[in-house]
């Protein structure tokens, strides 16, 4: 059954390939790249907090949100970037606007943790969950007591000249460095889980919370320095959506959660590898699903087919691609 | 005293990831039997009683009840048939009342629906009012007189274990599933306790299968004796015949020599 | 723990001025009562006369309340098997509620919330008090958190437009509907009819939904259930063009969507029922009487559904998956007719609000209405029928009028200008926090619930204790 659905996905992408065209085929795959590292960010951050907490962070997507709206206050207000900024100024203000971002967010969703998520430590395990949906919608109006309800437009400020075309196929510089800065801060992740001392006491904690405060690793700080780290990650995603995709607005982070939610569950939730390959998948779905035409859906549809695969995914193989684990142990 | 069998289980058979839990077990509990089921910590003996109530299923092997083969049927289906259990760690419904607690253990022998209990017609109203009857008959029987209305959570410890076995009991098994009950009783409460299984035998003309540490509760009331040792089943036979097997002394007192 | 704290304060700040809470407790309950409620409605009377609109009818307002509280009711004697003491201030307080489009407009204003809420308000907030009344049978009754629940009410919205306007053109059947215009097209059957059916029809699709996904655990079950929440609108934005077929009318939804009524016969006319609500002078009143009717029938279910063979086994699922299954529980069924319960009576709330409307669109089905519905079970006391129709009540209220009423006073009163109801689904967020931590049982619990959520309960589900590495198993049917 699963296997000749993945045959009838495989058909329906060659036949568009040959419809039309390699060149565009392949142009349409970058961009789902582009969203897949997008998507990524904010993945991990969901499958960090549940390998640590089971708990879905639901609040999540709206620290992204926020991440963006860190990012496109700095971006305008800040920085005043514009299309006339040298390169170096761009590179510079992008770089501080990153960090800026990456902190405020991850205090924010570290505070969140401690007013909304710890005092339920003990509470029915639904309790943190609907406190969660309800920060969720706080998020949200602080975002529109902040910046209004309508769109938070920010300037263009990545280049969109061609990295390489070759035979059609091109690769804008806008889309490369949203991988490029995807790259390192992964990088940076997968070195603080696995060699430094506090990630071992995140996966020490994940593995079993009781044992590891035996241990003497102290368990809230570990839990807070995960949401930290999700945080952070959000608000790097926050960033580089303000930046390809120039306009933001309160309740772009709820939907966008949700999607990198899925994709954390389609990679395995608590799987850091697998939220990254959920991510690039879902990522290529909506892709394909938007820029493709030959019996395409078409974008009205994305949600629709996202929350499909998420219903799916969660019935028949709740374990996603990768098999659930503690999440720092893949 | 032991009749034909009533739930037997062939080479049964249960790993997690990698890790034997039960090595092909073949096991009886024949009608009317009292069996316990002994051996030293982490043997295996919750996993196999989890998988005769279903709440387990088993990697391999077949679980036979009353003619039945009940392998891989889901835990009520094991409770309709005549399985009834208790649970190690206490597990009743807390904030429901002592009477309410074992209305719930009734639930498989009550017919009343969705309309039925919207009209409350008369055959619900008193189908509904024998049960209560029965409940309150059963808290009796177990000892618990006068407690009707005392949520789970405010019982004396004691009296959880108590009302667990009458919970049990309202599902009107044939096979009761005993999961360590004198486990934090006194001596005394433990003498009242044996004195009890024994007269669920005498007066309810239930078979017991009892996990048990306390060995004179096991050798006191038991017909045979069955021992786990790292899932495999080491000995088998009369609590005489178990108290002089080399094999199951030595799998106490090397175990005993390892956790002491 | 802190609760106790704070009453002991505030025993010792009353023993000092000679009551102690032994004098209190010895005397006779309805002096109790009567302190009590003189204290509450004179403070009430305070804040109206000062911060209100003081009329004499706010005096009157606090009398009708005394004499509903404070009589010994109970004191009366049983006619039969019946209780007549604990009917009487209920059916009263039902007759208040009934006549209240009569005299809305000569209540006072209200200190900060202004007037009383309108009949349409009221409507509105009726037709809520069934939703949550309905997810409470899921997330009170059996502990499912479902997000979702607006795709029920979605459903029933768009199942009376199908079965009630001239959505399907090429049709020509009528089936008691009432006012329908000559040259008329479509489908028409009597919203009476259409009420059960999309209640049938709504409780069928929360059974396919809940099949597959009903024994996944707890959190992945709300994500789920949320999902279908938002896939449920967008299928109702595209429906125009299924293969062709125009399902759901698009973004443009389904309009005018007919009202009930009892048309022309003897039986009608002799009881001097009306023919057609939409030509009534009094349209809202009609409805507003049609909507308590609804909601007794809900409450009716709710408590005897609560009390019976079904409710204990929802109950102890909430409480202990694992030994409810073993105490002969059939876990699947059991929470497939909690879903399907709840879905049956959101369905029917749906069909009926989008009768009221005369319409049903896509907007209306967001993910913000199910959390707001959820809120209102939360905020009430997730389990208590009192609790969650005060929840319904007072946050549909809010959305309809008191927001703004609260926003303009604050704004007149502190010299801003703040949009307040722009922020409504914040505060109904802040709402759900507040009540979590500080007093997960809600306003009025159900003393049962109250204990769990301070205490906790087992609610590890039971393949979790099974399967640490194989991927779940078959359902449980």
């Amino acid at each position: 059954m699963a296997s000749a659905l993945v045959l009838l996905l495989l058909f329906w992408l060659a036949k568009n390939a040959q419809v039309e065209g390699f060149a565009y085929f392949m142009n349409i795959a970058l961009i789902g790249v582009t969203l897949g590292a997008v998507y990524a960010l904010v993945a991990l951050g969901y499958t960090l907090v549940y390998g640590i907490l089971e708990l879905i962070n639901f609040a999540h997507g709206d620290v992204f949100m926020m991440g963006g709206m860190i990012s496109a206050t700095m971006i305008i207000s800040v920085f005043n970037l514009g299309a006339h900024n040298s390169t170096f100024s761009v590179v510079a203000a992008v770089a501080v606007s990153l960090l800026v971002a990456m902190a405020g967010c991850g205090l924010l969703n570290a505070t969140i943790e401690r007013i909304a998520y710890r005092p339920l430590r003990h509470a029915p395990r639904l309790a943190p969950l609907i406190t969660a949906i309800g920060m969720s919608f706080v998020l949200e109006d602080i975002a529109i007591l902040w910046k209004h309800p309508s769109y938070v437009q920010t300037p263009s400020v990545l280049p969109h000249g061609n990295v390489f075309s070759i035979s059609g196929v091109t690769y804008t510089w806008e889309k490369l460095i949203v991988v490029l800065i995807t790259i390192p801060v992964l990088l940076a992740l997968v070195w603080l889980v696995q060699r430094t001392r506090q990630g071992k006491a995140m996966r020490a904690t994940a593995q079993d919370r009781e044992a590891a405060a035996m241990m003497g690793i102290n368990v809230n700080r570990t839990i807070s320095f995960t949401f930290a780290l999700a945080g952070a990650l959000a608000g790097a995603g926050g960033l580089l959506y303000a930046l390809y995709f120039n306009e933001i607005r309160y309740d772009t982070g709820y939907k966008l959660g949700l999607i990198a939610f899925t994709a954390a569950v389609l990679g395995g939730i608590g799987n850091l590898p697998g939220a990254v390959l959920g991510a690039l998948v879902i990522g290529f779905i909506q892709a394909f699903n938007e820029g493709l035409t030959w019996h395409s859906p078409g974008s009205d549809w994305t949600e629709s087919i996202v929350f499909s695969i998420l219903i799916l995914i969660l019935v028949f193989r709740p374990s996603g691609l990768l098999g659930e684990q503690t999440p720092e142990g893949g | 005293m032991s009749g034909e069998p009533l739930l037997q289980t062939f080479a049964l058979r249960k790993e997690f990831g990698g890790l034997v839990a039960n090595n092909d077990v073949d096991f009886v509990v024949p009608e009317g039997g009292i069996v316990s089921l002994i051996g030293p910590n982490g043997a295996g003996k919750t996993t196999f009683f989890n998988m005769l109530t279903g709440v387990y299923k088993p990697t391999d092997g077949t679980i036979v009840f009353n003619g039945e083969d009940m392998t891989g049927k889901p835990p009520h289906a094991y409770t309709e048939r005549g399985i009834g259990r208790t649970f190690q760690n206490i597990r009743l419904f807390q904030n429901m009342t002592a009477l309410e607690n074992v209305l719930v253990g009734m639930h498989t022998r009550l017919k009343s629906h969705l309309v039925g209990a919207l009209l409350r017609t008369p055959h619900v109203r008193r189908e509904e009012r024998e049960a209560r009857e029965r409940a309150r008959e059963l808290l009796e029987f177990s000892g618990l007189r006068g407690k009707d209305s005392v949520v789970g959570r405010s019982l004396s410890y004691g009296d959880q274990r108590r009302l667990e076995v009458a919970r049990a009991l309202a599902t009107r098994p044939k096979l009761l599933l005993l999961d360590e009950p004198t486990a934090g009783m006194n001596p005394q409460e433990t003498a009242e306790f044996t004195a009890f299984v024994a007269k669920l035998r005498s007066q309810e003309h239930l078979s017991v299968l009892l996990i048990e540490h306390d060995m004179k509760v096991v050798m006191g009331v038991s017909d045979t004796i069955t021992v786990l040792d790292y899932g495999e089943k080491i000995a088998e036979g009369t609590p005489a015949e178990i108290q002089k097997n080399e094999r199951v002394i030595e799998a106490y007192l090397g175990s005993a020599a390892v956790s002491s | 723990m802190r609760r106790g704290r704070i009453s002991e304060r505030w025993w010792a700040l009353l023993g000092r001025f000679g009551l102690t809470q032994q004098r209190w407790g010895s005397w006779p309950a309805w002096m109790r009562r009567l302190v009590k409620a003189t204290t509450w409605l004179g403070l009430g009377l305070i804040l109206t006369a000062a911060f209100g609109t003081w009329t004499t009818s706010a005096l009157a307002v606090a009398a009708v309340v005394l004499l509903i509280v404070v009589p010994p009711w109970d004191r009366l004697p049983n006619i039969g098997p019946y209780r007549t003491g604990r009917w009487i201030p209920w059916l009263i307080a039902l007759g208040f509620v009934v006549a209240y489009p009569y005299y809305v407009n000569g209540l006072p204003q209200l200190p900060v919330f202004g007037p009383f809420p309108n009949v349409h308000t009221m409507v509105v907030a009726g037709i809520f008090t069934m939703m949550a009344l309905g997810l409470n049978f899921v997330v009170g009754y059996a502990g499912l958190l479902d997000l979702g629940y607006v795709a029920f009410y979605a459903m029933g919205a768009y199942v009376c437009g199908w079965f009630a306007s001239e959505q399907f053109a090429g049709q020509h059947i009528d089936v008691g509907a009432v006012g329908l215009q000559q040259g008329w097209i479509g489908i028409h059957l009597s919203i009476w009819l259409v009420l059960p059916i999309a209640g049938l029809m709504t409780a069928l699709i929360g059974v396919i939904i809940g099949l597959p996904t009903l024994r996944l655990r707890g959190d992945y079950l709300a994500i789920v259930t949320l999902g279908f929440g938002e896939i449920m609108p967008q299928v109702a934005d595209n429906g125009n063009n299924l293969g062709g077929f125009n399902l759901t009318n698009g973004t443009g939804g389904i309009t005018s969507i007919d009202g009930p009524g009892f048309g022309h016969g003897t039986v009608a006319r002799a009881l001097h029922l009306p023919a057609s609500y939409l030509g009534a002078g009094n349209l809202d009143s009609l409805f507003f009487w049609t909507v308590i009717v609804l909601v007794l029938i809900t409450i009716f279910c709710s408590a005897r559904l609560r009390d019976s063979r079904l409710g204990r086994a929802w109950i102890a699922i909430r409480e202990d998956e694992t030994a409810a299954a073993a105490m002969g529980i059939p876990l699947m069924r059991t929470k497939t007719w909690s879903y399907a319960t709840g879905a049956f009576f959101g369905g029917v709330a749906g069909a009926y609000y989008s009768s009221y409307n005369g319409g049903a669109f896509p907007d209306q089905f967001l993910f913000q209405i199910s959390v707001f519905i959820l809120c209102m079970v939360i905020l009430g006391g997730m389990g208590s029928i009192p609790g969650v129709m005060l929840g319904a009540w007072f946050l549909a209220y809010l959305d309809q009028e008191g927001l703004s009423n609260v926003g303009g006073w604050i704004n007149s009163h502190f010299n801003t200008n703040i949009n307040v109801p722009n922020y409504e689904f914040g505060i109904y967020g802040l709402i759900i926090v507040v009540v979590m931590l500080l007093r997960p049982e809600g306003l009025i619990p159900s003393s049962r619930r109250a204990a769990e959520l301070h205490e906790g309960v087992h609610d590890e589900p039971l393949y979790d204790v099974e399967e640490l590495n194989a991927p779940l198993t078959e359902p449980t049917v």
